[in-house]
Protein backbone atom coordinates (compact mmCIF):
# COMPACT_ATOMS: atom_id res chain seq x y z
CA UNK A 1 0.00 0.00 0.00
CA UNK A 2 1.10 3.49 -0.48
CA UNK A 3 -0.28 4.47 2.85
CA UNK A 4 -2.63 7.03 1.13
CA UNK A 5 -5.80 6.58 2.03
CA UNK A 6 -7.08 8.88 -1.30
CA UNK A 7 -4.20 7.24 -3.53
CA UNK A 8 -5.63 3.45 -2.83
CA UNK A 9 -9.38 3.59 -3.98
CA UNK A 10 -10.44 2.79 -7.20
CA UNK A 11 -12.01 5.20 -9.45
CA UNK A 12 -13.86 5.24 -12.59
CA UNK A 13 -12.02 7.09 -15.56
CA UNK A 14 -14.14 5.55 -18.42
CA UNK A 15 -17.10 3.35 -20.10
CA UNK A 16 -15.57 0.32 -21.95
CA UNK A 17 -18.25 0.68 -24.66
CA UNK A 18 -17.22 4.25 -25.53
CA UNK A 19 -13.31 4.08 -25.01
CA UNK A 20 -12.28 4.93 -28.74
CA UNK A 21 -9.44 3.94 -30.38
CA UNK A 22 -7.81 7.70 -29.59
CA UNK A 23 -8.44 7.12 -25.99
CA UNK A 24 -9.27 9.26 -22.95
CA UNK A 25 -7.50 12.09 -21.85
CA UNK A 26 -8.78 13.15 -18.52
CA UNK A 27 -7.89 14.01 -15.07
CA UNK A 28 -8.39 12.52 -11.46
CA UNK A 29 -7.31 13.34 -8.35
CA UNK A 30 -5.85 16.48 -9.96
CA UNK A 31 -3.36 14.97 -12.18
CA UNK A 32 -3.54 14.33 -15.69
CA UNK A 33 -3.98 10.89 -17.08
CA UNK A 34 -4.70 9.25 -19.82
CA UNK A 35 -7.11 5.81 -20.27
CA UNK A 36 -6.39 4.08 -24.07
CA UNK A 37 -6.48 0.31 -25.43
CA UNK A 38 -3.18 -1.74 -25.08
CA UNK A 39 -1.37 -4.25 -27.33
CA UNK A 40 -3.48 -6.25 -25.29
CA UNK A 41 -6.53 -5.11 -25.95
CA UNK A 42 -7.42 -4.57 -22.57
CA UNK A 43 -8.15 -1.00 -21.38
CA UNK A 44 -4.70 0.72 -20.37
CA UNK A 45 -4.18 3.11 -17.57
CA UNK A 46 -1.49 5.83 -17.15
CA UNK A 47 -0.53 8.95 -15.29
CA UNK A 48 1.29 12.22 -16.76
CA UNK A 49 4.73 10.16 -16.06
CA UNK A 50 3.86 7.10 -18.25
CA UNK A 51 3.59 5.63 -15.47
CA UNK A 52 1.26 2.50 -16.11
CA UNK A 53 -1.38 2.53 -13.64
CA UNK A 54 -3.82 -0.76 -11.95
CA UNK A 55 -6.70 -1.46 -14.16
CA UNK A 56 -9.64 -3.25 -13.40
CA UNK A 57 -12.97 -3.51 -16.09
CA UNK A 58 -16.32 -4.06 -14.30
CA UNK A 59 -19.75 -2.53 -14.32
CA UNK A 60 -18.86 -1.37 -17.65
CA UNK A 61 -16.45 0.87 -16.66
CA UNK A 62 -12.22 0.89 -16.72
CA UNK A 63 -11.38 1.48 -12.83
CA UNK A 64 -8.33 2.80 -11.62
CA UNK A 65 -6.21 3.27 -8.40
CA UNK A 66 -3.40 5.90 -8.22
CA UNK A 67 -1.60 4.12 -5.79
CA UNK A 68 -1.39 0.55 -4.42
CA UNK A 69 -5.28 -0.96 -3.91
CA UNK A 70 -5.87 -1.36 -0.70
CA UNK A 71 -8.53 -3.64 -1.47
CA UNK A 72 -10.23 -5.66 -4.72
CA UNK A 73 -12.78 -3.63 -6.38
CA UNK A 74 -16.20 -3.70 -4.86
CA UNK A 75 -18.72 -6.66 -5.69
CA UNK A 76 -22.08 -5.84 -6.75
CA UNK A 77 -23.50 -9.78 -7.11
CA UNK A 78 -26.64 -8.41 -9.32
CA UNK A 79 -24.23 -7.61 -11.47
CA UNK A 80 -23.97 -11.15 -12.23
CA UNK A 81 -27.63 -12.21 -11.97
CA UNK A 82 -29.12 -13.43 -15.02
CA UNK A 83 -32.25 -11.49 -16.72
CA UNK A 84 -30.91 -7.94 -15.48
CA UNK A 85 -30.53 -5.63 -18.09
CA UNK A 86 -27.17 -3.18 -17.55
CA UNK A 87 -27.19 -0.34 -18.29
CA UNK A 88 -24.55 2.70 -18.86
CA UNK A 89 -25.96 5.83 -18.63
CA UNK A 90 -23.25 7.71 -19.38
CA UNK A 91 -21.51 10.55 -17.71
CA UNK A 92 -22.37 14.02 -16.66
CA UNK A 93 -19.61 16.46 -15.46
CA UNK A 94 -20.76 18.36 -12.44
CA UNK A 95 -18.76 21.37 -11.07
CA UNK A 96 -18.86 20.52 -7.30
CA UNK A 97 -17.12 17.85 -4.63
CA UNK A 98 -17.32 14.42 -5.52
CA UNK A 99 -18.03 13.67 -1.72
CA UNK A 100 -20.58 16.54 -2.44
CA UNK A 101 -21.93 14.11 -5.59
CA UNK A 102 -22.03 11.15 -3.76
CA UNK A 103 -23.78 12.84 -0.59
CA UNK A 104 -26.69 14.13 -2.70
CA UNK A 105 -27.61 10.69 -4.24
CA UNK A 106 -27.63 9.88 -0.64
CA UNK A 107 -30.01 11.89 0.26
CA UNK A 108 -33.75 11.54 0.10
CA UNK A 109 -35.61 14.58 1.44
CA UNK A 110 -34.71 16.73 -2.01
CA UNK A 111 -36.34 13.99 -4.21
CA UNK A 112 -40.00 16.03 -3.98
CA UNK A 113 -38.31 19.64 -4.58
CA UNK A 114 -35.95 18.96 -7.36
CA UNK A 115 -37.78 15.87 -8.84
CA UNK A 116 -40.55 16.90 -8.42
CA UNK A 117 -43.92 14.71 -9.75
CA UNK A 118 -41.22 11.65 -10.36
CA UNK A 119 -39.12 10.77 -7.40
CA UNK A 120 -41.17 12.94 -5.16
CA UNK A 121 -44.00 15.11 -4.88
CA UNK A 122 -45.96 17.27 -2.19
CA UNK A 123 -47.30 16.63 0.19
CA UNK A 124 -45.60 13.34 0.79
CA UNK A 125 -42.67 14.77 1.99
CA UNK A 126 -41.98 13.43 4.99
CA UNK A 127 -38.82 10.84 5.63
CA UNK A 128 -40.14 8.46 7.52
CA UNK A 129 -37.13 6.59 10.59
CA UNK A 130 -34.63 4.17 8.85
CA UNK A 131 -31.82 2.32 9.66
CA UNK A 132 -28.03 3.66 8.68
CA UNK A 133 -25.32 1.69 10.06
CA UNK A 134 -21.54 1.65 9.37
CA UNK A 135 -21.01 -2.34 8.70
CA UNK A 136 -17.32 -2.73 10.18
CA UNK A 137 -17.22 -6.62 8.67
CA UNK A 138 -17.36 -5.07 5.00
CA UNK A 139 -16.22 -1.58 5.77
CA UNK A 140 -19.45 0.17 4.00
CA UNK A 141 -21.85 2.62 4.93
CA UNK A 142 -25.62 0.83 4.93
CA UNK A 143 -28.93 2.59 5.32
CA UNK A 144 -31.76 0.18 5.01
CA UNK A 145 -35.66 0.33 5.82
CA UNK A 146 -35.81 3.58 3.76
CA UNK A 147 -39.73 4.24 2.39
CA UNK A 148 -40.76 7.26 0.45
CA UNK A 149 -43.71 7.81 -1.54
CA UNK A 150 -42.84 8.59 -5.61
CA UNK A 151 -45.29 9.31 -8.05
CA UNK A 152 -42.89 7.58 -10.47
CA UNK A 153 -40.38 5.07 -8.97
CA UNK A 154 -39.07 3.75 -12.27
CA UNK A 155 -39.47 3.74 -16.09
CA UNK A 156 -41.41 0.85 -15.91
CA UNK A 157 -43.61 2.09 -12.93
CA UNK A 158 -47.64 2.57 -13.97
CA UNK A 159 -48.48 4.90 -11.10
CA UNK A 160 -47.25 6.45 -7.77
CA UNK A 161 -46.11 3.74 -5.30
CA UNK A 162 -44.33 3.63 -2.15
CA UNK A 163 -40.97 2.53 -2.90
CA UNK A 164 -38.54 1.16 -0.55
CA UNK A 165 -34.74 1.78 -0.79
CA UNK A 166 -31.16 0.64 0.52
CA UNK A 167 -28.92 2.77 -0.17
CA UNK A 168 -24.87 1.16 0.35
CA UNK A 169 -21.73 3.28 0.12
CA UNK A 170 -19.12 0.69 -0.71
CA UNK A 171 -16.26 3.17 -1.27
CA UNK A 172 -15.76 7.08 -1.04
CA UNK A 173 -16.79 8.18 -4.04
CA UNK A 174 -19.30 5.54 -5.32
CA UNK A 175 -22.99 4.93 -4.00
CA UNK A 176 -25.21 2.07 -4.90
CA UNK A 177 -29.28 2.47 -4.64
CA UNK A 178 -31.01 -0.78 -4.05
CA UNK A 179 -35.15 0.04 -4.76
CA UNK A 180 -38.39 -1.66 -5.43
CA UNK A 181 -39.00 -3.40 -8.47
CA UNK A 182 -42.24 -2.77 -10.10
CA UNK A 183 -42.14 -5.30 -12.19
CA UNK A 184 -40.10 -8.00 -10.39
CA UNK A 185 -41.65 -8.09 -6.42
CA UNK A 186 -38.80 -9.50 -4.33
CA UNK A 187 -36.24 -8.20 -6.50
CA UNK A 188 -34.07 -4.58 -6.01
CA UNK A 189 -33.42 -2.74 -9.48
CA UNK A 190 -29.70 -1.38 -9.00
CA UNK A 191 -28.84 1.73 -9.94
CA UNK A 192 -25.42 3.17 -9.14
CA UNK A 193 -23.42 6.50 -9.09
CA UNK A 194 -19.39 5.76 -9.75
CA UNK A 195 -17.95 9.53 -9.21
CA UNK A 196 -14.63 9.95 -10.98
CA UNK A 197 -13.13 13.02 -8.83
CA UNK A 198 -11.28 15.41 -11.21
CA UNK A 199 -10.59 18.07 -8.73
CA UNK A 200 -11.59 18.51 -5.14
CA UNK A 201 -14.53 20.97 -6.50
CA UNK A 202 -14.81 19.35 -10.18
CA UNK A 203 -16.01 15.45 -10.83
CA UNK A 204 -17.45 13.68 -13.59
CA UNK A 205 -20.80 11.20 -12.24
CA UNK A 206 -20.93 7.90 -14.06
CA UNK A 207 -24.37 6.50 -13.45
CA UNK A 208 -24.72 2.74 -14.16
CA UNK A 209 -27.98 0.47 -13.45
CA UNK A 210 -28.57 -3.31 -13.07
CA UNK A 211 -32.52 -3.55 -13.97
CA UNK A 212 -35.32 -6.06 -14.70
CA UNK A 213 -36.80 -4.62 -17.22
CA UNK A 214 -37.81 -6.15 -20.48
CA UNK A 215 -40.19 -3.76 -21.99
CA UNK A 216 -38.48 0.25 -21.90
CA UNK A 217 -36.24 1.25 -24.82
CA UNK A 218 -32.67 1.24 -23.72
CA UNK A 219 -33.12 5.19 -24.78
CA UNK A 220 -35.80 5.83 -22.58
CA UNK A 221 -33.90 4.40 -19.27
CA UNK A 222 -30.96 6.51 -19.96
CA UNK A 223 -32.98 9.57 -20.99
CA UNK A 224 -34.59 9.11 -17.40
CA UNK A 225 -31.91 8.97 -15.38
CA UNK A 226 -29.90 11.72 -17.10
CA UNK A 227 -33.21 13.79 -16.59
CA UNK A 228 -32.81 12.56 -12.55
CA UNK A 229 -29.16 13.55 -13.00
CA UNK A 230 -29.19 17.19 -14.50
CA UNK A 231 -32.16 18.04 -12.10
CA UNK A 232 -29.38 17.33 -9.64
CA UNK A 233 -26.73 19.63 -11.23
CA UNK A 234 -28.34 22.71 -11.09
CA UNK A 235 -28.29 21.99 -7.12
CA UNK A 236 -24.95 20.16 -6.94
CA UNK A 237 -23.28 23.36 -8.33
CA UNK A 238 -24.59 25.68 -5.86
CA UNK A 239 -24.39 23.99 -2.47
CA UNK A 240 -22.41 26.01 -0.22
CA UNK A 241 -19.81 25.53 1.34
CA UNK A 242 -18.64 23.73 -1.91
CA UNK A 243 -17.05 20.77 -0.18
CA UNK A 244 -18.45 18.07 2.04
CA UNK A 245 -17.40 19.45 5.77
CA UNK A 246 -16.66 16.49 8.01
CA UNK A 247 -18.00 18.77 11.01
CA UNK A 248 -21.31 20.06 11.12
CA UNK A 249 -20.54 23.81 11.44
CA UNK A 250 -23.03 25.69 10.66
CA UNK A 251 -25.04 22.81 9.29
CA UNK A 252 -28.27 21.52 11.46
CA UNK A 253 -28.22 18.04 10.41
CA UNK A 254 -31.99 16.80 11.24
CA UNK A 255 -33.36 12.90 11.34
CA UNK A 256 -33.68 12.55 7.51
CA UNK A 257 -29.62 13.57 7.12
CA UNK A 258 -28.52 10.41 9.03
CA UNK A 259 -27.48 8.25 6.00
CA UNK A 260 -25.15 11.72 5.28
CA UNK A 261 -23.60 11.90 8.46
CA UNK A 262 -22.93 8.27 8.77
CA UNK A 263 -21.08 8.40 5.40
CA UNK A 264 -19.27 11.77 6.78
CA UNK A 265 -18.29 10.28 9.73
CA UNK A 266 -17.12 6.94 7.84
CA UNK A 267 -14.93 9.63 5.60
CA UNK A 268 -13.44 10.50 8.58
CA UNK A 269 -12.65 7.17 10.18
CA UNK A 270 -10.85 6.50 6.89
CA UNK A 271 -9.00 9.71 6.65
CA UNK A 272 -10.47 10.56 2.81
CA UNK A 273 -10.24 14.09 2.68
CA UNK A 274 -10.15 14.71 -1.06
CA UNK A 275 -13.24 17.48 -1.91
CA UNK A 276 -13.92 17.53 1.90
CA UNK A 277 -13.84 20.90 4.13
CA UNK A 278 -12.31 19.54 7.34
CA UNK A 279 -13.04 22.58 9.93
CA UNK A 280 -16.38 24.43 9.96
CA UNK A 281 -16.24 27.81 8.08
CA UNK B 1 -39.55 20.07 26.47
CA UNK B 2 -37.30 17.57 27.25
CA UNK B 3 -33.86 17.17 29.56
CA UNK B 4 -31.39 14.29 28.68
CA UNK B 5 -28.16 13.08 29.23
CA UNK B 6 -25.73 12.12 26.72
CA UNK B 7 -22.69 9.91 27.61
CA UNK B 8 -20.27 10.24 24.68
CA UNK B 9 -17.59 7.74 24.34
CA UNK B 10 -14.68 7.46 21.47
CA UNK B 11 -11.27 9.25 21.05
CA UNK B 12 -12.55 12.60 22.71
CA UNK B 13 -9.15 13.61 24.07
CA UNK B 14 -8.77 16.70 21.88
CA UNK B 15 -9.41 20.81 24.14
CA UNK B 16 -11.52 21.51 21.16
CA UNK B 17 -14.29 19.14 21.81
CA UNK B 18 -15.91 21.25 25.15
CA UNK B 19 -16.19 24.16 23.50
CA UNK B 20 -17.21 22.69 20.00
CA UNK B 21 -20.45 21.09 22.06
CA UNK B 22 -21.08 24.78 23.27
CA UNK B 23 -21.29 26.44 20.62
CA UNK B 24 -23.32 23.14 18.84
CA UNK B 25 -25.90 23.33 21.83
CA UNK B 26 -26.23 27.53 21.54
CA UNK B 27 -26.71 27.07 17.60
CA UNK B 28 -29.17 24.72 18.04
CA UNK B 29 -31.03 27.58 20.70
CA UNK B 30 -30.53 24.55 23.42
CA UNK B 31 -30.25 24.74 26.82
CA UNK B 32 -27.07 22.64 28.58
CA UNK B 33 -23.37 22.15 29.53
CA UNK B 34 -21.00 19.54 28.42
CA UNK B 35 -18.02 17.81 31.34
CA UNK B 36 -15.54 15.62 31.41
CA UNK B 37 -16.06 12.26 33.57
CA UNK B 38 -13.58 10.42 35.33
CA UNK B 39 -13.80 7.73 32.72
CA UNK B 40 -12.81 9.59 29.69
CA UNK B 41 -16.39 10.05 28.68
CA UNK B 42 -18.03 13.47 27.57
CA UNK B 43 -21.37 14.00 29.66
CA UNK B 44 -23.93 16.67 28.03
CA UNK B 45 -27.34 17.68 29.76
CA UNK B 46 -29.47 18.73 27.60
CA UNK B 47 -33.07 20.60 27.68
CA UNK B 48 -34.90 21.55 24.63
CA UNK B 49 -37.31 20.18 22.10
CA UNK B 50 -37.52 16.18 21.00
CA UNK B 51 -36.57 17.23 17.45
CA UNK B 52 -33.47 19.61 18.29
CA UNK B 53 -32.25 16.69 21.02
CA UNK B 54 -32.45 14.49 18.01
CA UNK B 55 -30.63 17.31 16.01
CA UNK B 56 -27.63 17.63 18.68
CA UNK B 57 -27.00 13.73 18.58
CA UNK B 58 -26.35 13.80 15.27
CA UNK B 59 -23.74 16.62 15.36
CA UNK B 60 -22.02 15.14 17.97
CA UNK B 61 -22.01 12.07 16.29
CA UNK B 62 -20.33 13.60 13.38
CA UNK B 63 -17.89 16.49 15.81
CA UNK B 64 -15.30 18.34 15.12
CA UNK B 65 -12.44 17.12 12.88
CA UNK B 66 -9.89 16.28 16.09
CA UNK B 67 -12.01 13.94 17.43
CA UNK B 68 -13.68 10.66 16.41
CA UNK B 69 -17.33 9.90 18.80
CA UNK B 70 -18.31 6.21 19.03
CA UNK B 71 -21.26 6.12 21.06
CA UNK B 72 -23.77 8.52 21.96
CA UNK B 73 -25.78 7.30 24.87
CA UNK B 74 -29.08 8.98 25.85
CA UNK B 75 -30.73 8.39 28.63
CA UNK B 76 -34.02 10.88 29.37
CA UNK B 77 -33.93 12.46 32.53
CA UNK B 78 -37.16 14.76 32.03
CA UNK B 79 -40.01 15.74 30.18
CA UNK B 80 -42.16 18.47 30.39
CA UNK B 81 -45.33 19.12 28.35
CA UNK B 82 -45.65 22.72 27.01
CA UNK B 83 -48.79 24.65 25.96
Amino acid sequence: MSGDPILDEWYPVALVSQLGPLGRDTRLLGQPIRVYWGTDHQPQVSDANGRALPVTCRYGHVWTCPGTPSRPLFDIPEADQPGRRLVDVGVVRVKCSPLRAVENFLDIAHFPFVHTDILGAEPHTEVGRYDVQIRDEVDEVWATKVQFYQPQAAKSAAGGITTEYMYRVPAPTVAVLYKTCPPRPGEWDVITLFVQPLEQDLCEVWPWMALFDDTTSLTDLIHFQQTIFVQDRSILENQLPRLLPLDPGMEIPTRADMTSIAYRRWLKRRGYSFGAQLVAA
Amino acid sequence: MATEQFLIAGELRADSFLPWIERHIRRLGLHGAASWRADGQVEIILSGPPDLIDAMELGVSLGPIDVWVETVGRRPLANTETA
